[in-house]
C-alpha cells in the first residue's frame, strides 16, 4: 500500500512497540506510548493575493512510565531508534527521583477501546486527501476573496487562510492496548477589517471546517466576514442594567466550557470547582440537557477513546437539570475513591429547549430565539474576561447588537456581562437547534434573562 | 548564555558551508531572503500535589524552521531532522512562495549591530525600573551606545558573506537546568508547600509546579549572518485553594526568569509563600462593585497588562503594515500626555522577555513605542521593517521552530512619573483600584481591550474601602492612553509567568508605575 505523508508508517508504529518493550526491560513495571504524526499545508492570502505558504510535518512520541510505584511523562520528537534507549534510561532515572504514588496506574483493560483498530472507524478520514495538490490548495485559498468587490466600500484588509491537514495518532500500552485515530481536516478562515467615514476600524471573521473537502463551504466565508464587519459600524452606548441576552451559536460554547471544566476530577479533587458535590443533584433548570456524543460518525470532535485509551461512549452530562457525570480518569478515580469515567468531555451537545411559559418558536435559530425573547442584547463576540473556577463568578467583555421586538436596532460594543454561572444557567430561556457542526462543542444559540450588562 | 560557535554547529550537525548552501538555495528558487532557525529545547516539569512531588517528566523538541521571503510574502516549512535531505526538502517547500508570488522587493538589509539601529535623535529619558524582587535597575536607554559591538569573523556582513555575531549576554546562568540534580528541587517545592500551609489555617489545597526550559538556538540567513544563543527559563507557580466558613477561594502566584537553577533561593520561596496568602481576608470579604464607567487606579507592576493589551498589540507592525491596527499611520502623532513614555525592552537581565537576539537574529534592544507622549515606533520584525523602510527592532519572535517569526512584545512597561501612589488614590472621589490580574485580550482594529481583575478595592473619597474581585474591565486603546492623567514614581516590572498568545505562545513581561486612567468600564452588578 502506498504510504501517505502525514500518516504513521509501520516502521514508526514498530518503534513505539519497541519503546514499550525497552521500557519494561529497563525497569518500568508498566508503560503507555502515544505516537502522533500530522501534516498541515496552509495557503494564506492578503487582500486577494497570495501572502504565505506553510508546510508543517510533525511527529512525536510521548511515554508514560510507571516505575517502582512512581510515575512520569516524557516526550521526544527524536524518533531515532539508536537514541531511544538513552531517552528511556534518562526517563526512568527521572521517575525514580519522584515520590511514590499508589494511585497511578494504567486503566483497567476491560474499560479500554477495542474497536479503534484502523483509525478510520469514525469516518473522519477523507480518502480524497492524498489527491490534494499545491495548485488545488492555491485555488481554494484565492477563490473566496471579496477584496476587489468591496474595496470601494471601506474594506481595508482581507486576510484569508486555506489549510488542510491529516492527523494520525496511536496509543499503545503494556496491557495490550492498541488504539488508533486518523482524521483529515479542511479549513478556511478569513478576517476582514473595514473603515467607516471617520476612519474607525471594525473587523469581522468567519470560518468553516470539515473532515471532508466536499463539505467545506468556502465561497461565502469572505462575504459573511465582510457583512459581520460592516454590521458593527456605528455602535451606540446603552445604559448599564439587566437585559435579556442571546448568544449566537458561533460564541455560545464559551459559556459551556466552564461547566464541563468544573465537572472535571482535577478541579473537584482540589475543591476548586463551583460544581463540587453536585453529582446526582439538580442544580440546573430541568429543561436543560447536555449530552456527550463522541461516537457520531463523520463529525468534528468525535473520538473512540481518550488519552488513556478508555472507550468513549454517549453519556448524559446534565440531564433535565441533574448533574449525571464527573470526568474522572484512572488516577483521579483512585485518589477520590470513585468510579472512573472518561477523562474529559469530547463532543458535548446541548439539546434544544424552551423554558416553561414560553411558546416554542417555529424557528429555533438565532432569529427565532430573538423573536421569542423580544428585547435584549444579541452577543456576537466575546472580548476577554474569565470566571472563578471555585465560585463560578464570571465577567466577560462582549460585543453585539441591541434588539427590540426580535429585530436588530444598533450595534453595541465596549460592554461587559457579570454574574455567576449557576445563576446564569438557571435563567436559561431557550437553546436553539442551530449549532455549528464545524465545532467540536455542539452548542446552539442560547437565550438568558436578567443578565447584568455594564456599559 | 552564548556558547562557542562549534557547540551549536556540532549540536545541529551542520557546517558553515552547508548553511550557506541551504540559504543560497532558497534564493536560487526565487526568494529575496532566506533564513534558518535551528532549535534544541529540553523542558522539565515537576508537580507537587497533596503534599508530594509525584509527577514529573521531560520533553525534547529538536528541529529547524526554514523561511523564504519574497518581498512581504512568507514561505515557511520545518523539519524535525537536520539531515541534508530533510532540510533541502523544507527549503523547497518554503520556496513555493517565491514561485507563486506576484510582486517582490528584492533586497533585505542586514540587521544593524546593537547601538547603531536607526532612530530619530531624541532627548534621553532617565528613569529607574524596579523589579518585583526589589532590585532597582538602571533604566536602559533604548539602543544605547556602550554595548558590546558584534564581532565580525569575516569582512563585514554583506550578502553571502558569513558573519558571526556575539553580543552582551542578558541571561548568563550558573546552574544549567539540564545538568542540575532534579532530586534537589523536590525538597524546595515541599518546603514551599509547607510554608504556605503553615501560614494560614484556611489553606485547603496547594499545588506547586516547577518547570524549566533550556533552548539552544542557531540562526543563519542569506545575508550571511550567523547567530547563536542558549536561552534558559525557570518558572515556579503555586495555586492555593482556601476554605472559610464553607466558602472557597483560590489564588495563584508565579515567578519566571531567564536564568539557571540558581533562581531557587530561600528569598524567592519566602516571597512566593508570602504573596500567595496576602490579601485572602479581603478576597473572602470582596464583593462585586456596581458596574459602569469610572476612574481606575492601576497599581504598579502587573497592571502593565494595560499597556500590553491596550497599546502593545496595536503597535505590532504586522497589524500596521496591513492597515488593521487602530494606530495605523499615526507615527509621530501625540497620543497622550507629555510625561508618558512606553517602551518594549528585551534587555532587562534575567527578565522573562529578555532576548540576546530575537528569533530573526536581530540583537535584543529597548524600543520606545511612545516617547514623551508621541508615538515613536512600531515593533518590527524584518518584514515590517523592510516594508516601512526602518531598522528591525528585535521583535521578530516565535514559539518554536514550528512557527515563522512575527512581531511580538518582550517586556513592555511605562517609565516612572512624578506622582506618589497615595496622591493618585487620594485624587479619586469615586473609582476603583486594581492590582492583580489573570488575563487580557484586545481587538486590534477596534482597539477595544479587556483585562480580568482578580482583586482590588473601591476608592471612595480618596481612600481604599471595599475589596472587589473577579471583574473584567474594558476600554479602548487610544482613548485609554489619552485618559491617563497621573503617572506614579514607582515603576515596577512584574515577574509573573506572562505568556502572550497571537496564534503562537511567547514569554513576555509587563510593568507600569501606579497610574490613573480617567474612564474605563468596570464590570459589576
Amino acid at each position: 500500500m502506498e504510504e501517505i505523508t502525514g500518516m504513521l508508517s509501520q516502521e514508526e508504529i514498530r518503534t513505539a512497540e519497541i519503546c514499550i518493550e525497552k521500557a519494561l526491560k529497563l525497569g518500568a513495571s508498566k508503560a503507555r506510548v502515544t505516537l502522533s504524526k500530522s501534516l498541515m499545508e496552509l495557503f494564506g492570502t492578503l487582500d486577494g493575493q497570495l501572502d504565505k505558504v506553510s508546510h508543517c510535518l510533525d511527529r512525536s512520541m510521548s511515554v508514560c512510565l510507571f516505575v517502582d510505584g512512581k510515575y512520569g511523562t516524557f516526550s521526544t520528537n527524536r524518533l531515532v531508534e539508536s537514541e531511544l534507549e538513552d531517552f528511556l534510561k534518562k526517563s526512568i532515572a527521572t521517575v525514580r527521583m519522584l515520590a511514590e504514588d499508589p494511585c497511578r496506574d494504567l486503566p483497567d483493560p476491560a474499560r479500554t477501546a477495542k474497536d479503534a483498530l484502523t483509525g478510520k472507524e469514525l469516518s473522519l478520514y477523507d480518502p480524497s486527501y492524498p489527491s490534494m495538490t499545491s495548485s488545488k490548495r492555491l485555488d481554494m485559498a484565492m477563490e473566496a476573496s471579496v477584496f476587489e468587490r468591496h474595496k470601494a466600500e471601506g474594506l481595508i484588509s482581507e486576510e484569508g487562510e486555506y489549510s488542510d491537514s491529516i492527523f494520525d495518532t496511536m496509543t499503545l500500552d503494556s496491557n495490550g492496548l492498541r488504539c488508533r485515530h486518523t482524521e483529515t481536516s479542511f479549513e478556511y478562515g478569513v478576517e476582514i477589517t473595514v473603515k467607516d467615514a471617520e476612519g474607525n476600524r471594525y473587523s469581522g471573521y468567519w470560518w468553516d471546517s470539515t473532515p471532508r473537502i466536499s463539505d467545506l463551504k468556502i465561497s461565502t466565508c469572505c462575504e459573511t466576514a465582510f457583512q459581520r464587519a460592516m454590521a458593527q459600524i456605528g455602535p451606540k452606548r446603552i445604559p448599564s442594567g439587566k437585559y435579556n441576552m442571546v448568544v449566537d451559536s458561533e460564541n455560545s460554547s464559551r459559556l459551556v466550557t466552564p461547566l464541563t471544566s468544573a465537572l472535571g476530577a482535577f478541579a473537584l479533587q482540589q475543591k476548586n470547582s463551583f460544581l463540587l458535590d453536585t453529582l446526582g443533584r439538580k442544580v440546573f433548570p430541568e429543561w436543560m440537557t447536555l449530552v456527550d456524543k463522541p461516537l457520531t460518525k463523520g463529525q468534528t470532535g468525535s473520538r473512540l477513546f481518550d488519552s488513556e485509551g478508555v472507550a468513549a461512549k454517549e453519556t448524559p452530562v446534565i440531564e433535565k437539570g441533574v448533574v449525571k457525570e464527573y470526568f474522572v480518569n484512572t488516577y483521579m478515580s483512585k485518589k477520590m475513591g470513585i468510579a472512573p469515567t472518561i477523562e474529559d468531555v469530547m463532543r458535548p451537545v446541548l439539546e434544544p429547549c424552551v423554558a416553561p411559559g414560553l411558546s416554542k418558536p417555529d424557528r429555533m435559530d438565532k432569529e427565532g430565539i430573538m423573536a421569542l425573547v423580544g428585547d435584549g442584547i444579541l452577543v456576537t463576540g466575546f472580548n476577554g474576561g474569565n470566571s472563578n473556577s471555585a465560585t463560578g463568578d464570571f465577567s466577560f467583555g462582549v460585543e453585539g447588537f441591541l434588539f427590540r421586538d426580535g429585530r436588530i436596532v444598533h450595534p453595541v460594543r465596549e460592554i461587559l456581562i457579570t454574574g455567576n454561572l449557576l445563576t446564569l444557567w438557571n435563567n436559561l430561556l431557550a437553546a436553539g437547534n442551530d449549532a455549528r457542526t464545524c465545532k467540536s462543542k455542539i452548542i446552539p444559540t442560547l437565550a438568558f434573562k436578567d443578565v447584568d450588562f455594564s456599559a | 548564555m552564548i556558547k562557542p560557535e562549534s557547540y551549536y554547529l556540532d549540536l545541529f550537525q551542520v557546517t558553515p558551508r552547508g548553511l550557506e548552501e541551504l540559504a543560497a538555495s532558497g534564493i536560487r528558487e526565487g526568494g529575496s531572503y532566506c533564513d534558518l532557525f535551528f532549535e534544541n529545547t529540553t523542558y522539565h516539569e515537576l508537580l507537587l500535589r497533596d503534599g508530594i512531588v509525584s509527577s514529573g517528566g521531560f520533553h525534547i523538541d529538536y528541529g529547524v524552521g526554514i523561511r523564504v521571503l519574497k518581498g512581504d510574502r512568507t514561505g515557511y516549512a520545518y523539519s524535525e531532522s537536520t539531515d541534508a535531505r530533510s532540510m533541502r526538502d523544507a527549503v523547497k517547500a518554503a520556496s513555493l512562495i517565491a514561485l507563486r508570488a506576484i510582486t517582490a522587493q528584492p533586497v533585505y538589509p542586514p540587521a544593524p549591530p546593537r547601538g547603531t539601529e536607526g532612530r530619530s535623535p531624541q532627548t534621553p529619558c532617565v528613569a529607574t525600573l524596579r523589579t518585583q524582587a526589589g532590585a532597582v535597575l538602571p533604566q536602559a536607554e533604548p539602543l544605547a551606545t556602550g554595548r558590546t559591538q558584534p564581532q565580525r569573523s569575516e569582512n563585514g556582513c554583506g550578502r553571502g558573506q558569513r558573519s558571526v555575531r556575539q553580543l552582551k549576554d542578558y541571561y548568563p546562568f550558573e546552574r544549567d537546568w539540564r545538568k542540575a540534580e532534579t532530586s534537589g528541587f523536590e525538597p524546595y517545592m515541599e518546603r514551599l508547600q509547607q510554608k504556605i500551609s503553615a501560614s494560614d489555617q484556611r489553606v485547603l489545597k496547594v499545588i506547586v509546579s516547577l518547570s524549566d526550559q533550556v533552548s539552544d538556538i542557531m540562526m543563519y540567513n542569506s545575508l550571511g549572518e550567523l547567530t547563536f544563543d542558549t536561552r534558559p527559563m525557570g518558572t515556579i507557580a503555586v495555586s492555593v485553594v482556601f476554605s472559610s466558613d464553607g466558602r472557597i477561594e483560590n489564588k495563584t502566584v508565579s515567578r519566571s526568569f531567564r536564568t539557571g537553577a540558581e533562581m531557587l533561593t530561600d528569598a524567592l520561596l519566602d516571597e512566593i509563600a508570602s504573596e500567595v496568602v496576602k490579601g485572602i481576608d479581603e478576597r473572602f470579604a470582596a464583593r462585586r462593585p456596581k458596574g459602569g464607567k469610572m476612574p481606575v487606579v492601576m497599581g504598579a507592576g502587573a497592571s502593565g497588562i494595560l499597556l500590553h493589551e491596550a497599546m502593545g498589540h496595536a503597535f505590532e507592525a504586522d497589524f500596521n503594515r496591513k492597515g488593521q491596527s487602530i494606530f495605523s499611520g499615526r507615527i509621530g502623532e501625540k497620543v497622550c500626555r507629555h510625561e508618558i513614555s512606553i517602551v518594549d525592552d528585551g534587555t532587562i537581565p534575567g527578565n522573562r522577555g529578555a532576548v540576546n537576539y530575537d528569533d530573526e537574529g536581530v540583537p535584543g534592544q529597548n524600543t520606545f513605542m511612545v516617547r514623551n507622549g508621541v508615538l515613536e515606533s512600531y515593533l518590527h520584525d524584518r518584514i515590517s521593517a523592510n516594508h516601512f523602510g526602518v531598522s528591525p527592532t528585535g521583535n521578530g519572535r516565535r514559539e518554536s521552530f514550528r512557527y515563522a517569526p512575527i512581531p511580538r512584545m518582550r517586556a513592555t512597561y511605562m517609565l516612572g512619573g512624578k506622582s506618589t501612589k497615595d496622591d493618585i488614590i487620594a485624587s479619586v472621589k469615586k473609582g476603583i483600584y486594581v492590582d492583580q490580574f489573570s488575563n487580557g485580550q484586545v481587538q486590534i482594529g477596534e482597539g477595544d481591550f479587556t483585562f480580568f481583575v482578580k482583586s482590588g478595592f473601591l476608592i471612595e473619597d480618596g481612600r481604599l474601602t471595599m475589596p472587589v474581585k473577579d471583574i473584567n474591565i474594558i476600554g479602548n486603546g487610544p482613548q485609554a492612553l489619552a485618559d491617563i492623567v497621573a503617572v506614579g514614581n514607582d515603576p515596577k516590572v512584574d515577574d509573573g509567568a506572562w505568556t502572550c498568545g497571537k496564534g503562537q505562545s511567547c514569554p513576555v513581561s509587563c510593568g507600569i508605575p501606579t497610574v490613573l486612567v480617567n474612564n474605563l468600564t468596570v464590570g459589576g452588578e
